[in-house]
């Protein structure tokens, strides 16, 4: 029981982790709560699911194009919808909530409400201390840990991670040592949206393609990033773990509530909030104006 | 300055006219024709399944003359009402009163989920307008008319069976394969979970299995309640396989069906699946869980089996056209005859008149003979509406139940099939 | 006052704004449309939008003036739906009790979301509201055998015996609540609201019991957003999961914002425009959303501060000397004399989170 609560855990903090991460650094660098990033994550299994059915490519390349696309998707509408209106808060909120919506309706009219599912790179299970795990997961794992090392890598031993770290801890001053704050919110937005496409290219072959799966997974990965505290990697991959151990409790020590489980991790979240209202790794930013 | 005062005066204009410009369309009626709203979530499949069948119906109709009213001949015309009931109520019965006050058509056909569905019955209701749902399974909508007949005696339902007939049919599914590993595997007394997502119709279902299932000869392990809108049941089917299942009981009338099987195939979880996964009814269900859904069993309304003599020409017909199965929603085929029926015999399109025309029915349709209750529900059981079995064989949906249970057999069924990797996990060695 | 002072009044305080006089014809034609034009049809999709005009000014007032940015508005609205069908349900009181008393629940759900919420700030704020309507969705699913579960609470009595009055109710009730809102916002009590958005410091070194204002205004918006809750159960004669769902809970803030934030009316506006948008797109059903969504998407991008602000500087132009509106035609200030210059470039000024903000008024 422990040991298939651990890796059940394992399993679904890693696809969590994926999506939050990303959330997470555009929200540190850009300040913009991107409510279209879930939305980016449809987008990339949808077109995974016709480079390789309608057009009949391989399904590495596929998955190489289809991340390719969603970037410059992501990139041009921020540059043309987001950035310009970046004084507006609550306007960029529902700009990106519409374009979400845009990107559903868009789905809808050219492939309906079927559901559909995107090729796997690896099929069939392993099983792992006696539990089966299928075999996407791990890959999901594997290409996570990358992924993560490689931001990492970036942020932290390159001049582009310094100006992006110099960039999310005070634009104003970033701007004024002569950064373009402007290209490096850009490029973060790239990084970000090439996140959340693999993550489509890697988890979406787990779940179901349909026009509204954005919706559930963003509410998630909300939890997560207050949960974890607004802008911080470390603080989401943790987050991510916390959420999907209190998901896998309910679901093995309750398993008559288990429609509880997207209940049960917002309250864990609310109650973490009350404890520390910056969330786990938060930083502040009370003397911000 | 003055062109701003026209910027202003035009955008107040504009304004006006879109609140007035919604009711202008749709005045003149074309005379001599029936106008019947199938009112469904038109860009997803119960929609389309809605509007083809009518369709389908509709076209036989008027090709064959029309429907005669006393010594009038009138044509069948279809208004498409998408609902967008999946997403909104309130939408889904403004659209339906369109159609009722502003298109004037003279019944409803359709409707999907269960919120939209009372909205839009209430809103029928107050315009006394004829309402047969090809969707919605819930009793409460017929426990109504039992409740107030006067206000909504309008209303009839022609598919699915209810979902109290549902749960029954869906056990002795059950029982079905609970058979088959006797029989095959020699295990007396097989272990069942049940998942059933948490639905207003399986609760009751989830408070009994406890009790019900060991009258099988069964033993029950648990029961998973998932969110009907689930997308990732590993964690549920970890437990499940934790638990020693060696069947487990399905209930899934939503989106969570198809994960379920995806990841039920992906992960062979030593188990047979049995039960109600109606998207395990569409033809799509193969594709959606990337082949992995192979063996799953659930209740269905149509198959290529012969439940009665209408039954193949509607289904090859059907899956010519949409490249589809027709599933449950597809009873609007059948409820364009009843109503032409009725409304044939009572001479009269008043709502008055044709109600007690529709409670006569006895009508041979595609999936069943169907005769209203007294909730104007339509009848489950021998003779009438049976509901089948169906499994996912090899890619092909076939029909398995029922395979002798109170001595029918549809021609054209074909034996269950238990999934080969439950068969090499149980079988004695 | 005899009525002749009484219409000079009216002329000097009104007739004088494009903007005044556009809400007033608005209203006039409102009133009266029914003698002309009484379609059921019609008068159900603009009783929808009143009532969803109140929820969207409900946002308005907490969000907008307060800068409590909440995603999960629904929770108000679901709970006062949910209060109300019951009560009309299993005891049998008619509307005129269950609205308002699910407006009170709904007050009591303003304490419960925020005194949690006053330790939370900025987008935690809004992140964390955003799981309450979610979480109260589990517990219906939890407790089916009272709520109907996905069902929801159905067969309830309706709003009122006629179509035409249901028209009456809710409207009156709009522009009624509307203009409570827009004189809370323009009181006292206001003036705080807008200390606390601007600078929540500052406010507090100034003596002013910051959380107890916003608690009030978590309430007060409860409040309005309950009644509306209560409107729409007894509308539709159903209360469902759907009262609850993250669609309700962005639905006013997308019309609060297209139409204007912090103003109140500019929430009505946006409702009055979009809602109605909505039905008229029926013409095109498969592509309705998609036509909604990239609209709110360019008209945003290109009227950030949204539809009503947009409107007012075109027809209306502020003294330079004493801050007064006047309108665009005018050459001298109504108020003070002083020439008008041409007016300030669009888009100056009002709504910006954090930095200014437009006092109603």
């Amino acid at each position: 029981m422990l040991t298939d609560i651990l890796i059940t855990t394992l399993i679904n903090a890693s696809v969590y982790a994926m999506l939050a991460t990303g959330f997470s650094l555009i929200f540190g660098v850009a300040r913009i709560i991107n409510l279209a990033h879930t939305a980016f994550y449809m987008l990339a299994g949808y077109f995974i699911f016709s480079f390789t059915t309608v057009l009949g490519l391989g399904l590495l390349p596929a998955m190489l194009l289809s991340i390719a696309l969603v970037v410059v998707i992501a990139v041009l509408s921020y540059r043309i919808l987001i950035d310009p209106m970046r004084e507006h808060e609550a306007a960029v909120l529902i700009i990106t909530v519409a374009l979400a919506m845009v990107f559903q309706e868009l789905m809808l009219v050219f492939y309906g409400g079927h559901f559909r599912s995107v090729p796997q790179l690896v099929s069939g299970y392993v099983t792992v201390l006696g539990v089966r795990v299928s075999s996407q997961y791990v890959v999901t794992i594997g290409a996570l840990v990358a992924i993560l090392a490689a931001v990492w890598l970036v942020l932290m031993k390159t001049r582009l991670g310094l100006a992006i770290r110099a960039t999310a801890q005070d634009r104003e001053i970033a701007n004024v040592m002569g950064m373009d704050v402007s290209l490096i919110s850009t490029v973060t937005m790239a990084i970000a949206s090439a996140q959340a496409a693999a993550a489509g290219a890697l988890v979406a072959p787990l779940f179901i393609l349909e026009p509204r799966m954005w919706l559930y997974p963003l509410t998630i990965v909300l939890a997560i990033v207050v949960l974890g505290g607004i802008g911080s990697l470390k603080g989401s991959i943790i987050a991510s773990a916390i959420i999907a151990l209190s998901e896998t409790l309910v679901t093995f020590l309750l398993p008559s509530g288990a429609f509880l489980k997207g209940a049960f991790s917002l309250g864990v979240m609310i109650v973490v909030l009350l404890i520390r209202p910056e969330g786990l790794f938060g930083v502040s930013f009370e003397g911000e104006r | 300055m003055t062109r701003k005062r026209w910027a202003a005066l035009i955008l107040v204009v504009t304004l006006l006219l879109t609140t007035f410009s919604v009711t202008g369309c749709g005045k003149a009626a074309a005379p001599k024709v029936i106008k019947i709203a199938v009112a469904g979530p038109m860009q997803f499949i119960q929609g389309q399944h809605h509007w083809l069948g009518a369709q389908m119906a509709a076209e036989e109709i008027n090709k064959a003359g029309g429907v005669t009213v006393g010594n009038k001949k009138y044509n069948i015309e279809l208004v498409q009402v998408d609902t967008n009931e999946l997403l909104s109520v309130d939408d889904a019965a403004s659209a339906v009163e369109k159609a009722i006050t502003v298109n004037k058509v003279n019944a409803i056909i359709g409707t999907i989920r269960s919120e939209a569905s009372m909205a839009i019955q209430e809103v029928a209701m107050d315009n006394k307008t004829i309402m047969m749902v090809c969707g919605a399974s819930l009793p409460q909508m017929a426990e109504k008319v039992g409740k107030d007949y006067n206000r909504y005696k309008y209303w009839f339902r022609v598919t699915p069976v209810n979902a109290t007939y549902l749960v029954k049919a869906s056990m002795l599914l059950l029982n079905h394969v609970g058979g088959v590993f006797r029989k095959e595997l020699g295990i007396q007394k097989p272990k069942v979970a049940a998942i059933i997502e948490k639905a207003v119709a399986g609760d009751p279902l989830a408070a009994a299995a406890a009790k019900l299932i060991p009258t099988f000869g069964m033993e029950f392990v648990g029961v998973w309640r998932p969110s009907p809108t689930a997308t990732d049941l590993t964690a549920e089917l970890t437990a499940i396989r934790k638990a020693g299942a060696q069947i487990i009981y399905t209930y899934f009338s939503a989106t969570a069906g198809v994960p379920y099987a995806k990841q039920w195939g992906e992960l062979q979880i030593p188990a047979a699946s049995v039960g109600i996964n109606v998207e395990a009814q569409a033809k799509g269900f193969m594709q959606a869980t990337g082949n992995k859904g192979n063996y799953e069993y659930t209740l269905n309304t149509y198959a290529p089996v012969q439940i009665t003599p209408k039954t193949l020409p509607f289904y090859e017909e059907f899956t010519k056209r949409a490249g589809q199965f027709p599933t449950y929603n597809a009873g609007t085929y059948d409820a364009i005859y009843i109503y032409k029926e009725a409304i044939e015999r009572a001479k009269s399109l008043d709502p008055e008149a044709v109600v007690p025309e529709l409670e006569k029915t006895n009508y041979l349709s595609a999936a069943g003979k169907i005769v209203f209750n007294k909730n104007h529900d339509v009848t489950w059981g021998p003779g009438y509406v049976t509901a089948l079995g169906t499994q996912w064989q090899d890619g092909k949906l076939v029909a398995v139940w029922p395979n002798g249970w109170e001595g029918i057999t549809y021609p054209g069924t074909v034996d269950y099939k238990l999934p080969p990797w439950v068969v090499s996990q149980w079988k004695k060695k | 006052m005899n009525p002749r002072r009484l219409y000079r009044r009216f002329a000097s305080e009104v007739l004088v704004l494009p903007g005044r006089t556009t809400v007033l014809a608005v209203c006039l034609v409102l009133l009266i449309l029914p003698l002309f034009h009484r379609h059921p049809y019609t008068l159900r999709v603009l009783s929808l939008t009143f009532i969803f005009a109140i929820f969207a000014a409900s946002w308005d007032l907490l969000s907008g003036f307060v800068g409590q940015l909440s995603l999960g508005h629904a929770i108000f609205f679901g709970v006062a739906a949910y209060t109300s069908a019951l009560l009309n349900l299993q005891a049998g009181l008619p509307p005129l009790v269950t609205i308002p008393a699910g407006a009170l629940v709904a007050v009591l759900m303003g304490l419960v979301v925020g005194i949690p919420c006053l330790r939370l700030k900025g987008q935690y704020l809004s992140l964390a509201t955003m799981g309450f309507p979610i979480i109260l969705t589990g517990l219906v699913y939890l407790f089916s055998d009272l709520t109907g579960g996905e069902l929801g609470v159905s067969g309830l009595a309706r709003l009122g015996p006629t179509r035409l009055s249901e028209y009456y109710i809710a409207l009156v009730l709009v522009l009624g609540l509307g203009l409570i809102m827009w004189k809370i916002t323009d009181s006292k009590v206001g003036l705080v609201f807008h200390a606390i958005r601007e600078d929540e410091i500052t406010a507090r070194a100034s003596g002013i019991n910051t959380p107890l204002y916003k608690l009030l205004a978590f309430c007060l918006s409860g409040f309005f957003a309950g009644i509306s809750g209560g409107l729409y159960s007894h509308f539709m004669r159903v209360a469902g999961p759907s009262t609850l769902s993250v669609l309700t809970s962005f639905q006013p803030v997308i019309w609060t914002i297209f139409g204007g934030v912090a103003s109140i009316y500019g929430a009505i506006a946006g409702t009055f425009v979009l809602y109605p948008l909505m039905e008229f797109l029926r013409v095109a059903p498969e592509l309705r959303t998609l036509i909604f969504a990239a609209l709110v998407v360019l008209v945003l991008r290109f009227m950030p501060e949204g539809l009503t602000p947009w409107f007012i500087d075109r027809v209306e132009s502020e003294c330079p000397r004493c801050k007064e509106h006047n309108a665009v035609t005018r050459r001298t200030c109504r108020v003070c004399g002083a020439p008008l210059g041409r007016p300030s470039a669009p888009g100056a000024g009002p709504f910006q989170p954090g930095k200014g903000g437009r006092v109603a008024g």
